[in-house]
This record gives C-alpha cells, sequence and structure tokens, in this order.
C-alpha cells in the first residue's frame, strides 16, 4: 500500500429544524416548539391525529408551509409550483401510527446556497440541495418527570407531529469549523425569520452530518472512504466532535479494511458525548425500506405565484444584508459587522439603540456617525459586559434610549471615553436617563473657562518646573500638568480643554 | 311501501309527536333482540347511549325546536366508523377493548340531522372480504338465506336493514363493501362520489378509494341519509369543496331522453345467468321509462382487480401499522435474545386474521424497493387509465347500468380461494378506483336451491353526479316492487 500523501474532509449536512408554529403540522394540537407550549407536561398536547387513533385524518398546517416557503426562499431556493406528501413507513414506539407524512420526491424548496464565514477569514458558498417538511415524532425516555428511574420505556407524544423542516446540503463543507459555521448561520438565519428560537438545548435543531474522506496517495491517486451518517447532534460541539473523530476513525478504518465509497457501503452512526467517539448503529446491509408512497389523506401543496410574493413580503431584512449595509452605511469593518449580525437579538438591539440615538440627536448627528458610535459602545464596553456578566447584549439591563444618551453625551464631549464607558455600565444597572445618571455620578466634563483657569493656575503653581519646561517647548511636560487638573478636578475636566488653557497661558 | 313505512315518514310523525324517538328505538332494538339472534348483524347496540340521545331528541321536539330531517330516526354504524365512548372492534381482534374518545364526522352530522345514530354492526376484519365471513366475532347471516353470506365487508349494516331492524345504516365501500352486500341482501347501497362524505372517523383501509355510504329500504331513504352525512369537513382535506347541493332535487323528474349505457362487459358470460336476465329486463324497464340505451365499451373492466389488489393493500399495510400489540391488541413479549421487531411480528402476526395479515404482506411487498414500479406505480397508471377510460364512456351516456355481482348470495364457507372471493367485486372495483358515484338496488330476484334471493341492480354516474343517479334509481324503483319483497326471516321494518 502506498503511503497517504494529504487528506481532505467532505462533509454534507442534514439540518432538522422545528418550526415554532401555533398548531402541530396536521392537527389543531398545540405545538411545543412554540414558546407558550416549552414546559407543557408530558403527552398533554395530544389530539387523535397527534396520537394517531383509528380513523384520524391528518389536514396541513398552512403556517408551517409558509414559514418553510420562507426558509427556503431566504436560502435562494426554487417553490415549485407542486409538491406533495409521502408516508415513510417504518415501526417505532414513538411513531404513533407506523408512518411518518414527509416529502420524498417533491419537496417543497429546491435549490439554493448559504453563505457561511470561513476559519481563515472571508465566506463561501455552500450549496443547498432541497428541504422538505415533515412531522416530528415523540419521544422515548427511561426517566420519570424529575428524574426518577422507570424499569420500561415512556413514551412522550407532545414532540409528535411538530412541523419539521429538514434542509439538506451539498457536500460542499470541508472541515468540522465551517460545519458549525453553516449550523450557526442557519441557525441565525431561522431565528431572524422568526421560524424558531433555535434553543439547541430543546432540540429546536438537530445536526446529521454525513461525513467521508478524500485520501490522496503519494502516487498521486485518490480514494474516498465510505460515508458514514451521524444522527441526531444537538449542540455544535457535538457536530465539531463527531466529525473530527469521523476524520482520523475513517482514515484509520481505510488503512485496516481497504473499503471506499460505494453501494452498499454507506454507515449510520451515533454520537458518545461522554467518550467523544461516534459508534456504529447500523449499516447499510440492515438499512430500512421505508415503502415509501403518496400519502393518500393529504392533496398536494400547489404553490402560485401570488402565494410566492405574499411570502416574499414577509421575509425580514436578512444578516447577510445587514452586514453589506452596516459596512457601506456606517461604515464598519467586515468583523464589526459580523458580530452585530451572528445573532438576531443582539442585532435588533443594536439597530434599536440606532433609532433611539437618531429620534435623540435629531440632526445633531450623522447615520454614519450614529451607527458607528453605536458599534463601538456595543463592541467594545457592552460586549465586556455582556462576556463578565454571562448574558447577552440586549439582556444586561440598559436599553435603547439609555445607550442614545450615552451617546448623545459622547458626542457632545459633555463626557469623556472613560466616563462613558463607566456610564454605560452603570445604566445596566439603573432605570435613570444617561444624563441625570452622569451628573448625579460626577461624570459630566466641566468646560467651564473659570473653573479650568483656577485649576490650571493651580497646577502651574504646584509645579513651577513642569510650567517652566513646557514653557520653553518640551511638550512632554504638558502631561504632568494636566494630570494635576484632573486629580484636583476629580476626572470631570475636559483634557482638550485643559491643553489649550496651558498652551494659551505658557506659550503665548 | 307507503309513506307510513319510508323513513321520512317515520321521521314526519316523531316530529308531530304522533310517536316519539323513545319508542321508535326501543321498537327497533325489540327487533333485534328478537331477530338478530340468528341474523347476528349487530356487534353491538348502544341501547344506552341510544336511549339517552333519543331521549334528547324528543326533549327538543317538545320544546318546540326543528330537530331535522331524520328526526329521531334510528340508524345502525359500520363497526369500523369511531362513536365516542363506544367500542369500534372494526371486527378485530386488536381492537377488541378500543374506546374512541370522538365520533366520526358522519355520526356527528347524522345526529346534527335529528337521527339517532345506534349499534355497531357487524363487518370482516378492517373491511377486507366480501362475505362478512372475516370478522373476528363470528359470521352474519343473509336474512333471506342464513346458510350464506349477506356480502361484505358491511354485511351486518346490509343484513340489518334487509331483516328490517332499522331503516337505514351506514356502512363504507373501499371496492364494494356498500354496494355488494345491498346487492346481496334486496336493499339500497350508496358509494357515494371520492371526496363527497368525509372519511374522518373511519378506521381507515385504502384512504384514496374508501368512502362512507348508507343503506336503506328505498332511494329515497337512502339519498335522504346522504344527504344528511355529505359536505366539505375541515378534518378531512379530501372531501370535496362543493357547493352543498340538493341532492334529492331531481328525485321525482321523469327520465325520459336519460342516455343509459350498457357496457358490453358487463353481461359477462360468467355472471350467472339470473344475473344477465335481470340486467336485460332492467333494460327494458328503463326503455319503458322513455330512457335511450347506448351500447357503450369498457375494456378496462377486467384489469380493476388486478389494480386494485396492488393499491388497496399498499395503502392498508400502512395504514394498519399503527395496530402494533403496544398501544393496541395483546402484546406478545418477546422470547430470549428477541428484539423489539420480534414483539410487533408475533402480536400483529397472532392479533391480525388470516385475510387481514395477506393483504398487508400483499401491500408490503408491492411498495418494497425494486417492486414499487413494477406494481404500485404500473397500478398508478392503470387506474388514471381507467378514470380516463369513464370519462369518455360518460360523454357517450349519463349512467352506467349493470349487475352489482356476478351472481347472488353465496353460502357461508364456500367459497375458500381469495381470487375467486376477490372477484366478487369485479363490478364494483373500478368506481372506487375511479372515484365516480354508484349505487345498487333491487333489480331482481333468483331462486336458488328453494330459497328467494336478491339481485342487485347496479348504476354508475360521473364524479358529483348523485343527483342524476339517485334519479334514475328512483324512476326504476318506482316502475318496479322488487323493493318491497322481505325476506321471510325478516319482517317488515319496525315502526312504533
Amino acid at each position: 500500500m502506498t503511503t497517504i500523501a494529504s487528506t481532505q474532509l467532505k462533509i454534507g449536512m442534514e439540518i432538522h429544524v422545528e418550526l415554532a408554529t401555533r398548531s402541530k403540522m396536521f392537527s389543531r394540537s398545540a405545538n411545543i416548539a412554540h414558546p407558550d407550549n416549552y414546559d407543557a407536561p408530558p403527552n398533554s398536547l395530544c389530539d387523535p391525529v397527534v396520537l394517531g387513533l383509528p380513523g384520524a385524518l391528518p389536514v396541513m398546517n398552512r403556517e408551517a408551509v409558509e414559514m418553510s416557503m420562507m426558509v427556503g426562499m431566504a436560502l435562494g431556493c426554487t417553490i415549485p409550483d407542486f409538491s406533495k406528501w409521502d408516508r415513510k413507513n417504518y415501526f417505532y414506539p414513538d411513531l404513533p401510527k407506523g408512518y411518518q407524512i414527509s416529502q420524498y420526491d417533491l419537496p417543497l424548496c429546491e435549490g439554493g446556497s448559504l453563505e457561511i464565514p470561513v476559519p481563515d477569514g472571508g465566506t463561501r458558498n455552500i450549496g443547498i440541495t432541497r428541504a422538505h417538511l415533515e412531522e416530528d415524532t415523540g419521544k422515548t425516555g427511561h426517566e420519570l418527570p424529575g428524574g426518577l428511574s422507570y424499569e420500561g420505556s415512556l413514551i412522550d407524544y407532545n414532540r409528535a407531529g411538530v412541523p419539521l423542516l429538514e434542509i439538506v446540503s451539498e457536500p460542499d463543507l470541508r472541515c468540522a469549523e465551517e460545519a458549525v459555521a453553516f449550523g450557526k448561520e442557519l441557525r441565525n438565519l431561522c431565528r431572524f425569520l422568526g421560524v424558531t428560537e433555535g434553543v439547541m438545548q430543546r432540540g429546536h435543531m438537530r445536526f446529521e452530518p454525513n461525513i467521508n474522506m478524500i485520501i490522496t496517495l503519494e502516487d498521486g491517486t485518490t480514494v474516498a472512504t465510505p460515508i458514514a451518517e451521524i444522527k441526531n447532534l444537538n449542540s455544535f460541539r457535538a457536530v465539531q466532535g463527531a466529525i473530527e473523530h469521523e476524520a482520523k476513525r475513517q482514515v484509520e478504518a481505510w488503512k485496516s479494511d481497504g473499503l471506499v465509497m460505494g453501494a452498499g457501503a454507506k454507515s449510520t452512526r451515533g454520537w458518545d458525548d461522554q467518550r467523544q467517539v461516534t459508534f456504529l448503529q447500523r449499516a447499510k446491509e440492515d438499512a430500512h425500506d421505508y415503502r415509501y408512497f403518496p400519502e393518500p389523506d393529504l392533496i398536494p401543496v400547489v404553490v402560485d405565484d401570488r402565494w410566492r410574493s405574499e411570502i416574499e413580503t414577509k421575509i425580514p431584512e436578512l444578516p447577510n444584508r445587514r452586514r453589506v449595509r452596516y459596512a457601506s452605511d456606517y461604515g464598519l469593518s467586515g468583523k464589526d459587522a459580523m458580530a452585530l449580525t451572528s445573532d438576531r437579538d443582539p442585532c435588533y438591539f443594536y439597530e434599536a439603540c440606532i433609532e433611539s440615538t437618531g429620534a435623540l440627536v435629531g440632526d445633531g448627528m450623522k447615520p454614519s456617525e450614529i451607527g458607528t458610535a453605536a458599534a463601538k459602545f456595543l463592541l467594545n464596553v457592552g460586549a465586556r459586559l455582556a462576556n463578565e456578566r454571562g448574558r447577552e447584549l440586549q439582556e444586561l439591563g440598559i436599553d435603547p434610549q439609555q445607550v442614545a444618551g450615552v451617546i448623545e453625551l459622547r458626542h457632545a464631549n459633555d463626557i469623556g471615553s472613560n466616563a462613558a464607558e463607566q456610564l454605560f455600565e452603570m445604566l445596566c444597572d439603573s432605570d435613570a436617563e444617561a444624563r441625570d445618571a452622569a451628573e448625579e455620578a460626577g461624570l459630566l466634563q466641566v468646560t467651564d473657562t473659570g473653573q479650568l483657569d483656577a485649576w490650571v493656575d493651580e497646577a502651574i503653581a504646584a509645579q513651577p518646573q513642569a510650567a517652566e519646561d513646557f514653557a520653553s517647548g518640551k511638550d512632554a511636560a504638558v502631561g504632568r500638568l494636566v494630570g494635576h487638573v484632573m486629580k484636583a478636578s476629580g476626572g470631570q475636566a475636559d483634557a482638550a480643554a485643559v491643553r489649550n488653557c496651558l498652551v494659551e497661558k505658557l506659550r503665548s | 311501501m307507503n309513506d307510513h313505512h319510508t323513513m321520512s315518514g317515520l321521521a314526519a310523525r316523531i316530529r308531530s309527536g304522533e310517536t316519539t324517538a323513545a319508542a321508535t328505538l326501543d321498537a327497533c332494538l325489540e327487533s333485534i333482540e328478537r331477530g338478530d339472534g340468528t341474523i347476528r348483524s349487530f356487534q353491538c347496540t348502544g341501547a344506552e347511549a341510544a336511549r339517552t340521545r333519543a331521549t334528547e331528541i324528543d326533549r327538543r321536539i317538545q320544546a318546540g325546536e326543528d330537530v331535522g330531517p331524520l328526526a329521531g330516526v334510528p340508524i345502525a354504524i359500520k363497526d369500523n366508523i369511531v362513536t365516542r365512548g363506544e367500542p369500534t372492534t372494526c371486527g378485530s381482534r386488536l381492537l377488541e377493548h378500543f374506546r374512541s374518545p370522538y365520533d366520526a364526522t358522519v355520526v356527528a352530522r347524522l345526529t346534527e340531522s335529528g337521527a339517532v345514530p345506534f349499534g355497531k354492526t357487524r363487518c370482516d376484519e378492517f373491511a377486507m372480504g366480501s362475505g362478512t365471513e372475516y370478522c373476528a366475532f363470528g359470521p352474519v347471516h343473509n336474512p333471506w338465506d342464513t346458510s350464506r353470506v349477506p356480502g361484505g365487508s358491511s354485511g351486518g349494516s346490509a343484513a340489518a336493514v334487509a331483516a328490517g331492524f332499522c331503516h337505514a345504516a351506514l356502512g363504507s365501500d373501499t371496492g364494494g363493501s356498500i354496494r355488494q352486500p345491498a346487492s346481496l341482501c334486496g336493499v339500497v347501497g350508496i358509494k357515494p362520489t371520492y371526496g363527497r362524505v368525509s372519511r374522518y372517523g373511519l378506521v381507515s383501509f385504502g384512504p384514496s378509494l374508501d368512502q362512507i355510504g348508507p343503506f336503506a329500504r328505498t332511494v329515497e331513504d337512502a339519498a335522504l341519509v346522504l344527504q344528511a352525512i355529505s359536505g366539505e369537513d375541515v378534518h378531512d382535506s379530501t372531501t370535496i369543496d362543493a357547493p352543498c347541493e340538493d341532492l334529492l332535487a331531481d328525485l321525482h323528474t321523469p327520465i325520459e331522453g336519460l342516455r343509459v349505457g350498457l357496457p358490453r362487459e358487463y353481461l359477462d358470460a360468467g355472471n350467472d345467468d339470473a344475473v344477465n336476465e335481470m340486467v336485460q329486463s332492467a333494460v327494458q324497464t328503463y326503455r319503458e321509462l322513455g330512457a335511450e340505451i347506448v351500447d357503450v365499451e369498457l375494456p378496462l373492466t377486467d384489469v380493476g382487480i388486478a389494480t386494485y389488489y396492488v393499491i388497496g393493500p399498499a395503502e392498508a399495510s400502512s395504514n394498519l401499522a399503527r395496530f402494533d400489540g403496544i398501544r393496541y391488541g395483546e402484546r406478545v413479549a418477546p422470547g430470549p435474545g428477541e428484539s423489539l421487531f420480534d414483539l410487533y411480528a408475533r402480536s400483529r402476526g397472532e392479533g391480525f386474521g388470516p385475510e387481514v395479515r395477506r393483504r398487508i404482506m400483499l401491500g408490503t411487498y408491492v411498495l418494497s424497493a425494486g417492486y414499487y414500479d413494477a406494481y404500485y406505480k404500473r397500478a398508478l397508471q392503470v387506474r388514471r387509465l381507467i378514470r380516463d377510460e369513464f370519462e369518455g364512456v360518460f360523454k357517450q351516456c349519463d349512467i352506467l347500468l349493470g349487475p352489482t355481482t356476478p351472481s347472488p348470495a353465496f353460502r357461508i364457507g364456500s367459497i375458500s380461494d381469495p381470487l375467486s372471493m376477490y372477484l366478487c367485486d369485479r363490478y364494483t372495483v373500478n368506481a372506487n378506483i375511479a372515484g365516480i358515484c354508484g349505487i345498487s338496488l333491487p333489480g331482481g330476484f333468483t331462486e336458488v336451491d328453494g330459497r328467494t334471493l336478491p339481485l342487485g341492480l347496479q348504476l354508475q354516474a360521473p364524479a358529483l353526479g348523485e343527483r342524476t343517479l339517485l334519479r334514475a334509481a328512483r324512476m326504476f324503483e318506482q316502475a318496479t316492487d322488487h323493493h318491497t319483497r322481505v325476506p321471510d326471516s325478516g319482517s317488515s321494518t319496525v315502526d312504533a
């Protein structure tokens, strides 16, 4: 066997998104993925349709279809005129009907792409193969609520029938970091679209990477290892770990068995979070035959231009568009624009700060100045505080009006830059208006010439040597004099004004 | 049959206070008590719940309310249509202890029309059969000759109406399960246009084929029940969004000039002679009524059964997957070293009867990877052709006339070969495959081994053509007296 020259990962992602519709995919039962129902007790979100009782029939939830169309459109997919429902047949206790209603050959969304940031900076377009809508299954567990152990299996059907959008990417991803970036970007997009809150711990998004390795040998030939599909990963850490483990495992496996990609070679694997390894769940030989066939209880989904354009108008400005706008309108760096758009709520908070500032200052500041100033506060002191306090930016306690107040004070030079940051922090724990708080804390700068004169005279008298050095042209000496004034004023003096005053008194 | 004995006459007398819903129900339950020991058409009578409903109707009538056109009329329900709080066994051990927490839409609609839905009539297990012999709780006997089957799968409903236990009953028709037993029991049975009646609450066999429909003694009574249960339903997206028309509007309009198509294929040499004679005599009746008889061809009649036995079982294999021994039926624990799969296999293997197992295997096979294209996909293509063929023929005529079944009722246990059993439905399956409507009504009689057995005349009309269908049926009925004959074992329909 020739030795390996290099290896390259090849990853395609299947991402399941639970849509936060009010009712379930095919019934009027309330949806556990909707924020109102997050903590519903087990088996309380059920009806004859959810439980697959004899005689019950599914009826399509239009809201779920519209949310899916929004996601599809945001990904640049085509929404075909005609798509249909199919039954995927298999037995499992958490699958009440013995089949799952899904879409097999005619999905709701086809083709498309998603731009993701890549580790070396810059972006890449990842192809989207399709996105189809289906119903989620129930949950099988072995613990009673509260964590008490139970001898048999327990089934909670609250999740059964939740609308599930499965987004399938092309195998365009080249490393674990890219796969994670893809997942995060998609989560962010879905949050902007309002189709899910994307709470990973609640299983709102689940990831299934399809992974294999392209191995280049020293003689220049390449081989592809068999594809492994890792099921049901529900954190970005797990996605990262599973891919990294597969990258090593597949090369080792190839070295020992020489198996390459091809029919019958694909396997399904699980992820052991404790041991940080993947494990074999099912080899291709015992793969299910799902016996897909058209769902006779439902009618096909027919989409016309009118419906498409109605949905299009509901799509908000997406993060990638915002990024471009922040750069062009506010002059933000790519890194800053990315930081402000990588999550919906902080991004909306940023825009609310811009809006409040505009309202407060009127024509006093240019929009670009506002955008830059707001970004600077949120990404410096805001981000630091969020990190220290373990909270999101928008949850720090300071509201957009207060941020606007800080920006205004700073812009008017009524407050120094250090004092502004101090004020920002104070306002996180106070409902006061920015100016009142600054005044109360003595953070406003003194620009009153009478007061400055007095402090400057006092400094000259106290530091005669420094005054003489400065007067004779030694610029460095000014520091000692300004320092003296700042100390005397308790930081309230405007340093620039002090300097001007010294120049006037000693050099004219 | 005078007005006194029709359902509308009965409803009128209940509304006027001449009799009551409660008394009518009691008479009906008494006649079942008296006569159903030999017929065995009811799985249960649900007497208590029915009495509550009847009393409520009487209370509302006394309060001066208009309770609807079916005021106080007891209507029996096939045992595969769910009724709240009551058993719905589908003739299967797997559902022996099942109680539905909700009412089927048809049951709710009957109630809204003032009717008193009651009892559960026996059927073949999960509606799979043509004789109601494959009911896990025992066969139903034909009131005309209790050694014979009543037809199936809605044999219980047909026999109950034929025996005079009730004026009307609901059945379900997937390949002939209303029309064939109506034919064998000498009553009227309607298979409505696909989508005319909500399937919500009907335990699915083949959802693309299933329709619920009525049995009654007369065309008008059947039409009244059909009118009550028809219409779009938010719980069933396959129901047709058609304006709620009056299906009885044309019932009394003469049929002069109506084009009655006689498909050459329906007068097959494989039919009993008596059946072909019955059809010829019906043709003569229609001629006398002023109809124009048109000879037509339906060459795909022959492939109906093959197509049906791919599509029906395919859908059934999926629909019946939920009956897994975990939530329904006896859970047969897997043996040592066996898996969850074995639990399913054992529970289902022991819970389902042989005919249901046969169709599940058939359906699973035709949907399997590698066979899908050759069977299921091909069947869907043929389905399209059959639809097109009907569409073409209905340009030449308004309705189609023929026999409902190739022969009268057969003896219980006499058909052991599944294929022969399947062929009982050869004139009825294509209406389900194409989604059109059909009716079977008493067309004549034949003497077999000294017993009189009814023969059914089938009429078919295009999708949503019920008004023409009912009109043609009603005019035939008026010109003949077949519907007035009752079996020796039965009584004329009970009235209080």
